[in-house]
């Protein structure tokens, strides 16, 4: 029998993303989604309560009449056992899962699914997207776990960094990222099938391989603070501050990592991730409904030549379309299956 | 003393102790206030990049300059007979120019200082110079192992600086600034642009030839296999040297021995770079327009004959390429660059679009997403090509090189020994400003990042 509380969290079963901040555990943030997700499913009106039916003895007005007769009278009696007072919540946990993890210095997206959407997370997870990270970086410092937070260990001058040179430092890193795509994507370079892959870019690790930055870019520098602009495979937020020391160390002086942002998870974006105030069940409902119709526009882009709506989210199209291997054409076909229901 | 040491071990504990745990207390703020330590200096503000030269590929002939790896420094160590990928060669002054020839290299310095110019590898033909031996003063080494010294007869070598070095087969020629160009080498052809000597013996030879003939002076320097060209400040190519093929475009098949200015549809024209490297010869006009002789077997110049010896210069109208800025011929294939930094490949051989393509008439383009251009930079341009006898080279305006073709023996520096089909990266730690190939091996002039 389906309960008011059973159709909320079905509608509740999808990926969603949130924002998730610095300086927390991802555990913390899931644990929290996870309880804001059941008070907003216990919240739902209870069902109205059972009855049921029970034959109560006729009261004998005359004890010692000595008839054997048993008269019954069937009455309609509330049914307790499954009252919420006496049973409790009817959700005690709902399994909440995350994607790829953040660690505690970090922020940004973290996508989480509910349910039956854990599934197609795995698939998500198992798929070779790329991940967006805006990296802020200060020159000059160095220290133990690369990022402004760890023990100094050594400050340098960084009055000769030029713009210029950290863009030459950063094309040479560039380089040797891409040549690192193509030797980790274990196809031979002889077959005229390597060719063509390797002109439409496609050419990519499938199985494993180490972090790999598809995508290199200078934001915004202002010695000592800058920003970077990465696009990458397989990373942790760890490889990325160290990232940040080695472009420091190639520019021979030193630089830390003073925070590490997501801005895209593969589809998910940061635009729709949801913050703090809004973890909770209808603006997860709403965020997941929203994602499925972006989903179905996008299919029916595909079909057609689609509009160019800006060259950020074009960019964001074609760079998902083109790091989605085959195993996420799957992805596609089990987010919008009649699974959830849309 | 060792009492007073555990007393102050037992204090470091305790301070510990007193919390339980140790946090480090890593304010960014206290951290400014603290100020203390030294701050390192590494690089000054006005430093300048350091110039390099890598090499790599075969280096039995001493072609490579690195003498270990021919004549190993221990005896349990083997000698290096490929090297599959860059290797730093010291050099005392800054490279400006590089040539790569059949199996020798010249590297040239634009100094005032005495020595300019420095060659290694084999030295048959006194293709290096004379290069004395340490036993007995008439003798010359017929392979140099180390860049040495090639004593140039220069009128006024404290004034003088070399612009650039060609290498043909057993060939080179010197350009300098103010006394024109030197050829040494064999000149059993006139290659040299001197007159043929009967029986000459060309190794241990003290000639160095100091080139007459030309009406200005002469501003690029290329060697073919046995040929060689001259483009001289007016936009005129002269030829000297093997013309069987017609590769000295003089309208005959006959040899040359002084330099001769070429005709053809090139009469008049003003050019601005030639290049040869096998039996074809190119040469690219300041408006854009690219030309060409010589061998045609390959389907070099196809495109206007059926001929497959051409001997007077041929225009090659194509359509597509755009205006044309650079040209590289080797043994069997020709690579345009256009100015808006497209490459375009025809020939026989590995052209670099896949195993498929092994032969077109043609310019095919090269994609130029192989060259790294992508939606993160999508700016990317080739600036250099360059062809040595069975692969290419390109160095892009970020400073990568990229390689592709026949693998002769390592030539191509990507690690292995298998041919390439595409272009591929070569790794080298800097900016690769230019680069020289020959038959199988190949330099490259590199400026550090910083």
């Amino acid at each position: 029998m389906t309960t008011p509380s059973v159709r909320v969290f079905h509608k509740l079963e999808g990926l969603f993303s949130i924002y998730k901040p610095p300086g927390v555990h991802w555990k913390l943030v899931r644990d929290t989604v996870e309880t804001n997700l059941l008070k907003g499913i216990n919240a739902a009106p209870p069902p109205g309560p059972r009855q049921r039916v029970q034959f109560l003895a006729e009261p004998t007005s005359v004890m010692a009449e000595g008839s054997s007769e048993l008269t019954l009278s069937a009455a309609s009696v509330p049914a307790l056992a499954h009252h919420p007072l006496v049973s409790g919540p009817e959700f005690q946990h709902i399994g909440v899962g995350v994607g790829h993890r953040l660690d505690v210095f970090s922020s940004g997206v973290l996508v989480l699914g509910v349910g039956q959407a854990n599934k197609a997370l795995t698939d998500l997870y198992r798929s070779h997207v790329t991940r967006d990270y805006t990296l802020e970086g200060e020159l000059g410092m160095a220290t133990d776990n690369f990022s402004h937070t760890g023990r100094l260990i050594e400050r340098t001058t960084y009055d000769h960094i030029t713009r210029d040179k950290l863009e030459r430092v950063l094309a040479m890193m560039q380089g040797s990222n891409q040549k690192a795509l193509l030797t980790y994507s274990k196809v031979d370079m002889s077959t005229q099938e390597a060719y063509e892959l390797a002109v439409k870019g496609e050419l990519r690790p499938d199985g494993k391989s180490p972090p790999i930055m598809t995508g290199l870019r200078l934001l915004h520098f202002q010695p000592p603070h800058f920003t970077l602009e990465v696009q990458c495979l397989n990373e942790t937020q760890r490889y990325l501050c160290r990232i940040l020391h080695e472009v420091g160390l190639e520019l021979r002086s030193t630089a830390v990592c003073k925070g590490v942002r997501r801005t895209r998870d593969g589809p998910f974006t940061i635009q729709h991730a949801l913050t703090h105030q809004h973890w909770t069940s209808p603006d997860v409902i709403q965020a997941i409904r929203q994602y499925r119709s972006s989903r179905k526009a996008g299919k029916a882009k595909h079909t057609q030549p689609g509009k160019d709506t800006g060259t950020a989210s074009q960019r964001q199209e074609m760079a998902e379309e083109a790091a989605v291997t085959g195993d996420s054409h799957r992805l596609l076909s089990v987010l919008t299956s009649k699974a959830f229901g849309s | 003393m060792s009492l007073a040491y555990l007393r102050l071990c037992t204090q470091h504990r305790l301070a510990l102790g007193a919390r339980g745990y140790a946090t480090p207390t890593n304010d960014p703020r206290s951290r400014e206030l603290k100020d203390e330590g030294p701050v390192f200096q590494y690089v000054g503000k006005q430093r300048k990049p350091n110039h390099k030269v890598f090499v790599w590929g075969f280096s039995y002939t001493g072609a490579l300059g690195i003498p270990s790896f021919v004549v190993p420094d221990s005896g349990r160590k083997k000698p290096r007979k490929y090297q599959l990928t860059p290797y730093r060669l010291e050099t005392e002054q800054q490279i400006s120019s590089a040539a790569c020839g059949y199996g020798f290299t010249l590297l040239s310095s634009s100094t005032k200082d005495l020595t300019k110019v420095w060659g290694m590898g084999l030295n048959r033909d006194s293709q290096l110079g004379f290069q004395r031996t340490q036993q007995d003063r008439h003798k010359s080494y017929d392979y140099v192992l180390e860049p040495s010294s090639v004593p140039l007869p220069l009128a006024r070598p404290q004034q003088t600086r070399v612009v650039q070095v060609a290498c043909g087969r057993a060939h080179s020629l010197v350009l300098t600034d103010s006394e024109g160009v030197f050829s040494l080498g064999n000149n059993a052809y006139g290659q040299c642009g001197r007159k043929m000597v009967e029986d000459e013996v060309y190794s241990a030879s003290h000639i160095i030839h100091k080139m007459e003939g030309f009406d200005n002076p002469v501003t690029q320097v290329v060697c073919g296999q046995d040929h060689s060209l001259f483009l001289t400040e007016t936009g005129k190519v002269y030829a000297c040297g093997w013309g069987a093929d017609g590769q000295t475009g003089l309208g005959h098949h006959n040899m040359c021995a002084r330099p001769v200015a070429v005709g053809g549809d090139l009469a008049g024209v003003k050019v601005q770079q030639v290049t040869t490297y096998g039996d074809c010869s190119m040469a690219v006009s300041q408006d854009g327009q690219l030309y060409g002789w010589g061998n045609s077997e390959y389907l070099q110049l196809s495109s206007v004959t059926e001929a497959t010896q051409i001997n007077s210069p041929r225009l090659l109208p194509f359509e597509g390429v755009g205006k044309v800025t650079q040209v590289a011929c080797g043994g069997t294939q020709v690579a345009i660059l256009n100015e808006r930094g497209e490459v375009f490949v025809w020939g026989y051989g590995i052209l670099g679009k896949g195993p498929n393509l092994s032969e077109s008439q043609t310019p095919e383009l090269v994609p130029p997403t192989l060259f790294g251009r992508s939606e993160f930079n999508p700016a990317v341009t080739v600036s250099r090509i360059h062809c040595g006898l069975n692969h290419f080279a390109a160095v892009t305006d970020r400073g990568e090189l990229f390689v592709w073709g026949k693998n002769v023996r390592g030539c191509l520096g990507i690690g292995k020994k298998e041919d390439q089909y595409f272009p591929w990266r070569v790794t080298v730690p800097g900016h690769v400003v230019d680069v020289a190939c020959g038959v199988d091996h190949m330099v490259a002039l590199v400026k550090s990042v910083i």
